[in-house]
């Protein structure tokens, strides 16, 4: 069963590929100039400088993080150090925009901010992939996942932004079809059609995917790309609510979760929620349930920030809701189906805060024969390489599948598993590219796909 | 916008090589962008899964499910990479002359 394979120390001594993605309008003029003024206004308007103020003060430097990073665990090149990349944007608040640094620098001169600094800060801030496991490590409790967030957004404020996240955001938020993979309701209603006698065909049952349901106690949302590629996941999810007696509804109007705002603007991440929030509020539902996604479900955990009049819905995520189902023996498996070795992946969004660690292990062993994980895992484990929203960017997938995933591709291999699970879409999408790339056995599944083999329907 | 040319076609591509116009597609077109791809020949199996994307394409505007590929075209999902090595999205859907998917596809 177990293969020994080591992709790990096989690429020592080749050179790094470059990580460099497609602007659509590379700022011109004095970049120096926009970018301090962009970072004032940021500061003006947002909570931010207290965070900063207390960052330039505790930043030790002392490289802690480097033992967490899995781009720096590939290079092995010190600017791929979490806080050296922080100090970055650190360097630049604190001479000019803290007390103490303004005046120094005004009487004896030190740091200035250049424009080849900015160059340096758009290629260093999109190697992170904002996993937040360097987060764990740092002595002074320093978030650099924030750091990064700031650094893309003030960027993305100039038009310094990776074109994918870019045009898709634009297609969601002013485009015909307001989705990030430009979807017609008339294709996804189809892709409903064809799933709903999908599940038919397999279960003999008739499971649907409601659609406009005014009051339903769940509003379902999920990344738009699932559309395309993931019916597995959406179907099992369907079997899952189905079986559950959940009541439960998608719109037709407002179906994309994705939030590229979580990756690179607070502006976003704000307008994309309040399309949610309005459309919840018309559908008078209770409580949102969130598809199989990490950034997805993260960038909803920021609803209560954002939401005007009332209490916030509850966000649930579509794992938190079956687990409770399975508990509640609503849901019945049947231990026999999945009897191939099992692993996890836990998606950062989801897991580096705990929040959804567990459930998913529970679920997995109740019907799985032969579970295993990877190492380490929870909380403490391994991005895909493609977070951050880099994993929409094509152009960059070299980096991602031979320096970001790397790890991940060597966990994978570790654990011998045929199915790995990965509920996420972004960690799917960045999985299938780096088992491809890396040649790595094994099948890339969301966790509702194998709940979809197993589930069994009373009849 | 880079202007693609082979023998006597010439149609405005993506830095990806999409078509950027998907109108202007013709079966000559098809030849041109599998001249990028890593396909030696477009046989009759090709044919029938471009076909099979190109009259989805029209009819709903977007490429449909891979699932929903695979059983209309009865192909397994190897063995559209064995057709398209680039997979279903960038290879077989380039060669249909669709647009570059976007978002996390």
């Amino acid at each position: 069963m177990f293969k020994e394979k080591n992709i790990w120390n096989k690429a020592e001594g080749k050179t790094t590929p470059e990580m460099k993605y497609i602007i659509e309008k590379p700022p011109k003029g004095d970049r120096v100039k926009r970018f301090l003024e962009i970072f004032a206004v940021i500061l003006k308007h947002s909570n931010y400088r207290p965070i900063l103020e207390q960052y330039v003060k505790i930043s030790a430097k002392c490289s802690r993080c480097s033992v967490a990073c899995h781009i720096y665990q590939v290079t092995q090149d010190p600017k791929d150090i979490p806080c050296y990349r922080s100090e970055l944007l650190l360097r630049i608040y604190r001479r000019y925009f803290s007390l103490e640094g303004s005046i120094y620098g005004r009487l004896f001169g030190g740091y200035e901010l250049k424009e080849e600094d900015i160059d340096e800060m758009a290629e260093s801030f999109w190697k992170c992939t904002a996993c937040r496991k360097c987060v764990l490590e740092c002595p002074m409790g320093i978030d650099h996942g924030l750091l990064t967030h700031l650094a893309r957004y003030i960027m993305a404020e100039m038009d310094l932004v990776p074109r994918a996240l870019l045009i898709s955001t634009r297609e969601q938020l002013e485009g015909k079809t307001r989705n990030t993979s430009a979807i017609p309701w008339i294709g996804m209603a189809d892709s409903i059609e064809f799933l709903e006698e999908e599940i038919k065909e397999m279960h003999g049952v008739d499971v649907k995917f409601p659609i406009d349901v005014e009051g339903a106690e769940y509003m379902f949302i999920t990344p738009v790309s699932d559309w395309l590629m993931e019916a597995e996941s959406l179907m099992g999810i369907a079997c899952a609510m189905s079986a559950g007696g959940v009541n439960w509804t998608m719109s037709s109007k407002v179906n994309d979760a994705i939030n590229y705002g979580l990756f690179y603007s607070d502006a976003i991440l704000k307008r994309n929620l309040l399309v949610i929030a309005e459309e919840f509020k018309r559908l008078k539902c209770k409580k949102i349930l969130m598809g199989e996604c990490g950034h997805a479900t993260r960038s909803a955990w920021f609803m209560p920030t954002y939401w005007e009049g009332g209490n916030p819905p509850e966000i649930v995520h579509c794992i938190e809701l079956t687990h409770k189902l399975i508990k509640e023996g609503k849901i019945k498996l049947d231990p026999n189906v999945v009897t191939e070795r099992v692993t996890y992946h836990d998606p950062c969004n989801i897991a580096r805060q705990s929040r959804i660690i567990e459930q998913p292990r529970e679920i997995l062993k109740s019907f799985c024969k032969d579970f295993v994980e990877m190492t380490p895992n929870r909380s403490e484990n391994y991005c895909c390489g493609g977070g951050g929203g880099t994993v929409s960017i094509d152009e960059i997938r070299k980096y991602r599948t031979s320096v970001g995933g790397r790890r991940k591709a060597q966990q994978i291999i570790d654990t011998g598993a045929h199915w790995v699970v990965a509920p996420c879409a972004n960690c799917k999408k960045q999985f299938r590219e780096l088992m491809e790339d890396n040649k790595v056995d094994g099948e890339l599944v969301g966790l509702h796909d194998l709940i979809l083999k197993a589930i069994i329907f009373d009849k | 916008m880079p202007l693609f040319e082979w023998k006597n076609v010439k149609i405005q591509v993506d830095e990806d090589g999409f078509m950027e116009n998907p109108e202007e597609w013709n079966e000559e077109v098809a030849l041109a962008l599998a001249s990028t791809e890593d396909v030696a020949e477009l046989t009759e199996e090709h044919w029938k899964l471009i076909n099979y994307l190109r009259d989805y394409f029209q009819q709903y505007g977007i490429a449909p499910m891979i699932r929903k590929l695979c059983k209309e075209t009865g192909f397994p999902l190897k063995k559209v990479y064995e057709l398209f090595p680039s997979g279903p999205a960038k290879g077989a859907c380039k060669v249909a002359g669709l647009a570059k998917p976007t978002g996390c596809v």
